[in-house]
């Protein structure tokens, strides 16, 4: 069976704010940008799809906690 | 398909982990390829207006609802023609825009994934399992 593994805090790390690309394995970064728009500028030379995502949140409330 | 949790940089060097699934939303020509939340306790989806705008949805136009959440009113503008492919899965789904949230926040709930897929949270093992029913 297909098992995926993300691991944002190794992927994120040394990227304080702005918005990265992650490639389709989810191992590596392949661009950053100041903004998602920079970010996906950079991207449009890839061809394999990239998944971005913001960089430099504290992503606690996304899933919520006490 | 099995996805582990994703340990997600908290603030104090804290982590959290958080259900995960890689997610395609297709606006007609535009996509967004990005990471959602599964959250079996979400009515519906979600999706910042930061992801709205880059998809080309102009969700300043789309008349506003007042919701909740547990951590705060919110409004939203709701979008009924979006599409999702998950894993060669495509489906559509209606998504809530919501204003102010911060740009990362794209969540999956009960109304669009979970009538698509079985999903199977396992905490103890850190990772869910989805198989998607079979359409004909």
């Amino acid at each position: 069976m297909k098992q995926i593994r993300i691991n944002l805090v190794k992927l994120l790390k040394g990227y304080a704010s702005g918005w990265v690309g992650i490639s389709s394995d989810f191992k590596s970064v392949l661009v950053s940008g100041k903004n998602l728009k920079e970010a996906r500028e950079k991207a449009r030379k890839i061809k394999k799809k990239v998944y971005f995502f913001p960089a430099g949140e504290s992503y606690g409330n996304f899933v919520g906690k006490i | 398909m099995t996805i582990k949790y994703s340990p997600l940089p908290d603030i104090k060097s804290r982590v959290v982990l958080a259900p995960l699934i890689p997610v395609t939303f297709i606006n007609g020509q535009y996509e967004f390829p990005t990471l959602a939340l599964v959250d079996s306790g979400a009515t519906g989806a979600i999706i910042s207006t930061i992801i709205a705008e880059d998809l080309h949805i102009n969700w300043r136009e789309i008349p506003t609802n007042l919701g909740f959440s547990v951590g705060a009113n919110l409004r939203s503008h709701r979008f009924n023609n979006l599409y999702a492919e998950i894993s060669n899965n495509k489906f559509q789904l209606t998504v809530g825009i919501i204003e102010g949230i911060a740009p990362y926040k794209c969540i999956l709930g009960q109304a669009d994934i979970f009538q698509r897929a079985k999903i199977t949270f396992q905490g103890f093992k850190k990772q869910f399992e989805i198989i998607f029913r079979e359409f004909n």
